[in-house]
């Protein structure tokens, strides 16, 4: 995503206020005319310097525009923010994450509107997570409080946040689909139409679910008429303000996803290889991460993270991790949370990875543009495309180097109890899956550094640079 | 006059551009004045109530005294 050319960010044509650029790896965010005022009287008021300081914003400085290409010349503040080593989006959250990104944005809010300013939008794509921990990234979006307004972002907050753990609370199904569907987030109408009359009967979801839903049905059907109504409102109170978020607040934290059983949610705990297996595999992560120590690790499969770990703690800087298991993110989240760790772990399904989306399909970008890293780990992994998912031997390895220079690869043969397991309910029609047709397309590609043999099994790890 | 309506007119566009970025939706703004009145409510019902908790305490507490 971060590279040496000059190019413009292609979700931040929303805003009229400023602009995203990336240069020689920094990522620049120039600032318009017309939010040139706004932004210097925060600044003035230390509002920026008092929100980084208490973990709500990220870093950024002002730097002098001579450096930069003719392009941004044109504007006057041109600031430099902090890079995030992987950018990621809700859609690939678990409920737990999309919970603590939305709580930080009530906090944020609050901890604003004390200092008499408030946020001008409520996307949750402007909540990243950085050390297990969500972080706020779009400066712009700070702005000054007029006595007597409204809260502007209050319908993209229910769409972006409010409703897709609602959908998880009350129905026990996963936003991700839905936000997945539609990069707006789940429209309140939607949800309401989702939800039964038992689900409506509490005070907070018939006044934020179903009596917003009627007013905003009201919007479409007569926009005169809402319209007209919405003039002779009396200005709203900043103590009603307050009131509105604080409420928002409580009432998020008390909502929770109840936990479905997965078979890899304990599969640290049930996989068919011996401790004397797992210690083997560990001992060969640590050696690679000392070996090279990566900027950017990929750990595809990663399970609860334990690898991922492994090898931070070995000198890879960051390590970014996916699995399709809903639980066993859930847990790797919870788990880098306390450990304070550069693991990021989210939810994919890679026989069907996030796609690039939005305004000429560049505006969120796709898995591979943004996770391509300097390693890659993916143990245990093949056999769940190849044969799980019938993704060819030849294709799968294909893709695999093409994410990274270097890595660790795991291939398990057919006499393997795992990979008899999921043959034991589907045809044999992987004829060609073997070592020695793995080995073949993958020395196409790569230099083979080592083959670890595994103790007690067939199992092979592949430590590969690729040529 | 002139002076008043040019003054107008700026002030407009100025709280105009605070709202242009995105949609908020009139019935999501109208949810917030309908919150906002319970809000008001809720505090007017919950000074009226800590007063009268506070009445029969006293009350009690002075008959406790007395008691005593």
């Amino acid at each position: 995503m971060i590279n040496n050319e000059f190019h413009k960010e292609e979700s931040s044509y929303r805003d009229n206020h400023g602009s995203v650029y990336f240069f020689k790896n920094k990522v620049l965010r120039t600032i318009n005319a017309p939010a040139e005022s706004n932004y210097l009287t925060l600044k003035k008021q230390n509002i920026y310097r008092d929100s980084i300081k208490n973990n709500f914003l990220i870093d950024f400085q002002e730097v002098e525009k001579n450096n930069f290409p003719e392009q941004l010349k044109t504007c006057n503040i041109i600031l430099q923010s902090e890079i995030l080593p992987f950018i990621s989006y809700p859609y690939e959250w678990t409920f737990d994450q999309l919970k603590d990104a939305a709580l930080h944005h009530l906090d944020f809010q609050i901890f604003l509107l004390n200092k008499n300013c408030v946020l001008r939008d409520s996307s949750a794509f402007n909540v990243q997570f950085h050390k297990g921990k969500p972080i706020f990234i779009d400066i712009l979006s700070l702005k000054h409080y007029e006595e007597g307004e409204y809260w502007i972002g209050y319908k993209q907050f229910c769409e972006n946040f409010l409703n897709p753990l609602l959908l998880s609370h009350l129905k026990s199904i996963h936003h991700n689909d839905f936000f997945r569907g539609s990069i707006e987030g789940l429209e309140t109408i939607k949800l309401n139409n989702l939800l039964s009359l038992q689900n409506k009967f509490s005070f907070n979801t018939f006044i934020h679910v179903v009596l917003q839903s009627s007013l905003l049905k009201k919007d479409i059907e007569n926009p005169h008429y809402t319209r007209d109504k919405k003039k002779k409102l009396k200005k709203f109170k900043k103590k009603s303000y307050f009131f509105l978020l604080n409420q928002l607040k409580s009432w998020i934290k008390k909502l929770t996803f109840k936990k479905q059983k997965s078979i890899w949610g304990s599969y640290s705990k049930t996989n068919t290889y011996n401790e004397k297996s797992l210690h083997e595999k560990e001992t060969i992560i640590a050696n690679f991460a000392k070996k090279f120590k990566p900027i950017k690790i990929l750990d595809l499969g990663c399970n609860n993270g334990s690898f991922s770990k492994i090898a931070l703690k070995n000198g890879a800087k960051d390590a970014v991790g996916v699995d399709f298991d809903y639980n066993v993110i859930t847990e790797a989240y919870n788990l880098t949370k306390n450990d304070n760790l550069n693991f990021l772990p989210l939810l994919m399904n890679l026989s069907d990875p996030s796609p690039n989306r939005g305004w000429k399909q560049n505006e969120r970008k796709g898995f591979v543009e943004r996770f391509k890293c300097n390693a890659l780990i993916a143990l245990a992994l093949e056999h769940h495309l190849i044969i799980g998912k019938n993704i060819p031997i030849k294709d799968f390895v294909n893709w695999l180097v093409s994410l990274s220079q270097i890595g660790l690869l795991e291939f398990v043969p057919k006499d393997d109890q795992t990979v008899k397991d999921m043959l034991s309910t589907k045809e044999d029609i992987y004829k060609d899956y073997n070592e020695e047709n793995f080995e073949k397309y993958l020395i196409q590609h790569v230099e083979i550094l080592k083959k670890h043999k595994l103790h007690n099994s067939n199992r092979v790890i592949y430590e590969y640079k690729v040529l | 006059m002139k002076k008043i309506f040019i003054i107008n007119i700026f002030i407009l566009l100025i709280s105009n551009n605070a709202y242009a970025y995105i949609d908020p939706g009139s019935g999501s703004i109208i949810i917030q004045a309908i919150l906002g009145a319970i809000a008001a409510v809720g505090t007017t019902a919950s000074i009226y109530w800590s007063k009268i908790k506070k009445f029969f305490t006293k009350n009690k507490k002075n008959l406790t005294d007395d008691k005593q």
